[in-house]
């Protein structure tokens, strides 16, 4: 069976980068982010993030082959800012996304549970 | 459990949906050693079997994953015993309460482990004189890896649909016919409210986007009753776990996960970018060196063909050389370039 490993679908092989960029020789204002071990979760995600950009001219995503773990992401801008600053900001603006998203998480998990506890005692 | 998400787009939803199914981590039975098996199932079906049996994964967090650089003292794995035989006459029943944890202080046993109120998981049936025994090793791991590791049983989202009436429309309705449409919706989105003698919604989020009521407005003669449309940035989760961890933490986990992911990447996008201008840098001094016929440069360096190297060392490097000694063959050929021209012409 010429199956790979499963393993290879999120670890990382010795001395291979997690990222890699090539800027594009024929295209000004673009480049190809390669991605090991990543999959469909952050190709879209970063897509999307990507076209939320108003320098972005394109951005798309694609797995080049299924049995190989890299995931490719292709950035054109308008020159206002490289593809390299796009990429920056797109990922910056996604984690902090998501710190914020973790920071009303956890106030809403406490408020509800607060609100439970008060049931109880009212309900004792 | 049931939360909103608001004020993102369906990409980011969606990412978490991915996240908490296939990169939540959780301990499940891994490695299963079989000393003796004579049960009417064989081996592999056997650790299959208990593979697939739910553990308390609350540990995971702190442990580490197989191939993960770990310390001495990092938890990678804990193992379970399991020997049962059978010496009544009928059918003896093998469960996950049968597995005796080796080493109890790591606080991972099956879920709902020698409850009273719950009902283990049964692995395997003996008639008399069947023996099955061996030693089961849980490990950390995640759903990308194999099904076992997912820690939902459902996590889904959807659009939270906005519902209007309208009361023009309403207006010219009988109350049998209000009744109707209520009645059409089969998850009980509308009611009918006999003070005001008016159609209300009921539960917004019940709905199920079947267009039920839309086609009873329709029969009606009532078109423009009821408009519904997806709020593209309200969503609707609905997650529910396997036991093996508590909701909230999966979806915490989830979101973490993510936010980690998002600052690893940001790194290494970082470091790509001054890698690949780095390497242009490199490339275009290599392409300098070349031209003044100095070392570094790929073309008089011995072994390294001669003949014409095209934009071998980087934009605008070019250069012809004499062969060096041990390559013979000094024909034309054009190089793409790597780093110090090292693929140099003569090919």
């Amino acid at each position: 069976m010429n199956q790979p490993d499963r393993y290879v679908q999120f670890v990382l092989p010795a001395g291979e980068q997690k990222v890699s960029y090539k800027a594009d020789t024929k295209l000004a204002h673009a480049g190809t982010f390669s991605f090991r071990s990543e999959d469909h979760t952050i190709g879209n995600l970063l897509r999307m993030q990507l076209h939320s950009d108003k320098a972005m001219v394109v951005a798309g995503y694609r797995i080049p082959h299924p049995l190989e773990p890299v995931m490719v992401v292709r950035v054109q801008t308008n020159g206002t800012k490289s593809p390299e600053e796009a990429m920056q900001h797109a990922l910056q603006d996604l984690a902090s996304e998501y710190e914020l998203m973790l920071n009303e998480f956890d106030a809403q998990i406490g408020e509800v549970t607060r609100q439970a506890d008060d049931r109880q005692l009212h309900g004792l | 459990m049931v939360f909103d998400l608001l004020d993102t787009d369906v990409s980011s939803a969606n990412a978490l949906r991915r996240v908490m199914i296939a990169e939540v981590p959780t301990i499940a039975i891994d490695l299963v050693e079989m000393e003796n098996n004579t049960t009417v199932l064989n081996d592999e079906f056997l650790a299959h079997r208990l593979g697939l049996l739910p553990l308390v994964s609350e540990m995971a967090q702190s442990w580490k994953r197989p191939f993960e650089w770990a310390h001495d003292d990092d938890m990678i794995e804990t193992a379970f015993a399991l020997d049962v035989t059978c010496t009544v006459d009928g059918v003896l029943e093998v469960t996950s309460n049968d597995l005796v944890p080796l080493n109890p202080e790591h606080g991972v046993f099956p879920v709902n482990y020698k409850s009273e109120t719950e009902k283990p998981i049964v692995i395997c049936k003996l008639r008399r004189g069947q023996q099955l025994k061996l030693v089961a090793r849980a490990r950390k791991g995640i759903g990308k890896d194999h099904a076992k590791f997912i820690p939902v049983a459902t996590a889904v989202f959807q659009y939270k649909p906005k519902i209007t009436l309208s009361a023009s429309a309403m207006a010219e309705m009988t109350d049998d016919e209000k009744q109707a449409f209520v009645h059409s919706d089969p998850s009980k989105t509308f009611k009918f409210n006999p003070i005001t003698r008016m159609i209300e919604v009921d539960n917004e989020e019940s709905y199920m986007y079947d267009e039920e009521c839309i086609v009873k407005a329709r029969e009606l003669g009532r078109p423009d009753l009821v408009t519904i449309t997806q709020q593209q940035n309200h969503f609707i989760f609905r997650v529910e776990g396997t036991g093996v961890l508590p909701v909230a933490s999966i979806v915490r986990q989830g979101i973490e996960i993510l936010y980690r992911k998002c600052v690893d990447l940001e790194l290494g996008a970082r470091e790509a970018v001054k890698l690949a201008r780095d390497k242009d840098a490199g490339i275009s001094g290599g392409g300098a060196l070349m031209i003044d016929g100095g070392p570094g440069g790929g073309m008089g360096a011995p072994g390294v063909g001669g003949g014409m190297d095209m934009g071998g060392p980087g934009p605008g490097g070019m250069a012809m050389g004499m062969g060096g000694p041990g390559m013979g063959m000094g024909g034309m050929g054009m190089g793409m370039g790597g780093p110090g021209g090292m693929y140099g012409g003569g090919m």
